[in-house]
């Protein structure tokens, strides 16, 4: 057994001893893990090299608070109450279309911020009881969080582990917009109307709307969707007007939620913020450790046994192995598998059009995040719900999981054919 | 101007997190808690 493989071994073990027997966060069993993997590998403990992985996503980490605080502004404001009661209000005789609207509500935050987290705790959080009251059951409901949470996090305009990947091998984040919205809504629409539209095409809507909170909307009118209407402005600004430098997604963030502050119910702006940063700090935790078990397998020569891999199967295998392993490892992370997996796998994809085929691995990737121990998407919208337990969300979601993984390898598969949709 | 708005981002950030760390009650989180502050404080002294 070679030294490289070991090592690995090594790493994966630890992580598992840390999150299932020692019940350790995961980001805290990534780093034991990483350390393991440098002691074994022969390293020692590398000081340098485990600071150095936890700056891999800084960034990322950056746009991940902001966008919490922005969420939870338009949370506290009113500004998420009043759009989905005027979605329920307006489309309630249409269900289906008021379904797919609730799902790209439930999208918008992992849309933004590249974080399934985010959509399932802010957006998520607002919608379940929304969906509960129309009739939707708790385990059904869980299940179009999960999956709205996972697809949000893949559908422009940002997608992280796209970004991941694109960076292995030296592809700007760009173009990636109509391919990445082909791969999710269509999937998002179809999720939703699988476990919701038996239940809410029957739905009483008099007994529904007695129970819709309007009053923002009526206390504020138009000026509670100010800070939507400015994020959305400042982000596509930039393109619209290149002389405009490109202020970045944080600020973007801090300025729409510093406006709405204002623009709707009073808060205490502190203790939001806090609690903003509360609720993901596992997930930046997870960022940090992701970035020191990623550079000590570069360090360690476990990454390159991994490209080898990857590099030398036939065709079909790498099919299979792509649809098996990149959820798989998604345990330890989705963005962990989108780095350590995805770029050796658009590496040995190169023939195709690299965009689509990055955004399909994005895709199977995101997976990821439904593979327990750290199931960000899965266990968050279990908690949401009141589920005591993950694993009937796991099991329900096993077969849109499936459908994602198909849809994903179609992409691949006819890459070529589908270069049109890239407009940069 | 960009750089100085962006380290006070990061200052914010940090002491949010800050504010978390002595409020969290279990160790392993403040352990997280404390694990995120690295990087943050080296990137607002521009250390890394």
């Amino acid at each position: 057994m070679s030294t490289e493989l070991l090592t690995f071994l090594a790493m994966i073990g630890v992580f598992l001893l840390g999150c299932f027997l020692l019940k350790l966060p995961v980001s805290i069993s990534m780093v034991l893990s990483a350390i393991a993997g440098a002691l074994v590998g022969g390293k020692g403990i590398p000081l340098r090299h485990l600071v150095e992985g936890m700056f891999a996503y800084v960034d990322t980490i950056l746009v991940i608070v902001t966008a919490m605080i922005f969420m939870k502004v338009i949370q506290e404001s009113g500004a998420l109450d009043a759009i989905s009661s005027v979605i329920i209000e307006r489309f309630h005789k249409v269900p289906a279309l008021m379904l797919c609207l609730i799902m790209v509500i439930i999208m918008f935050p992992g849309m933004i911020t590249g974080s399934s987290t985010a959509s399932v705790l802010s957006a998520g959080s607002i919608m379940a009881p929304v969906l509960m009251l129309m009739g939707v059951p708790t385990l059904e409901t869980a299940c179009i969080l999960a999956m709205g949470g996972i697809l949000g996090m893949i559908a422009p305009p940002t997608n992280i582990p796209a970004m991941i990947i694109g960076a292995g091998i030296d592809i700007p984040y760009s173009g990636f917009g109509l391919p990445l919205a082909l791969m999710t809504f269509p999937l998002a629409f179809l999720f939703v109307l699988m476990f919701g539209y038996k239940y809410v095409k029957s739905m009483n809507y008099e007994e529904v709307r007695a129970k819709l909170r309007t009053e923002s909307r009526e206390k504020y009118g138009l000026r509670i969707y100010i800070p939507l209407v400015l994020a959305i402005v400042l982000m596509v600004i930039n393109k619209a007007v290149p002389s405009i430098p490109d202020m970045g997604m944080p600020l973007v963030f801090l300025i729409s939620a510093a406006v709405g502050c204002f623009t709707g119910n009073r808060f205490n702006v502190a203790k939001m913020a806090k609690e903003s940063v509360n609720s993901v700090l596992p997930v930046m935790g997870i960022l940090m450790g992701v970035g020191m078990f990623i550079q000590i397998m570069t360090l360690t020569g476990v990454r390159g046994l991994i490209v080898n891999f990857c590099l030398s199967m036939p065709s079909f295998a790498r099919y299979i192995a792509l649809a098996v392993s990149m959820p798989l490892f998604g345990a330890v992370s989705s963005f962990g598998s989108a780095s350590v997996l995805g770029v050796p796998f658009l590496l040995s994809f190169l023939a195709k059009k690299e965009i689509i085929v990055a955004g399909a691995l994005s895709l199977i990737a995101s997976l990821g995040d439904m593979m327990p121990p750290t199931a960000l998407a899965g266990i968050f919208a279990a908690q949401v719900v009141g589920m005591p337990k993950y694993t009937p969300v796991l099991k329900k979601c096993l077969l849109p999981c499936l459908i994602v993984i198909i849809w994903g390898i179609l992409f691949i598969v006819f890459a070529n054919q589908l270069q049109f949709l890239i407009i940069k | 101007m960009i750089t100085i708005i962006y380290r006070l981002i990061v200052a914010m950030v940090i002491s949010l997190v800050g504010w978390n760390l002595f409020t969290e009650e279990k160790i392993t989180n403040q352990l997280n808690c404390a694990m995120v502050l690295i990087p943050l404080i080296l990137r607002m002294l521009m250390i890394k």
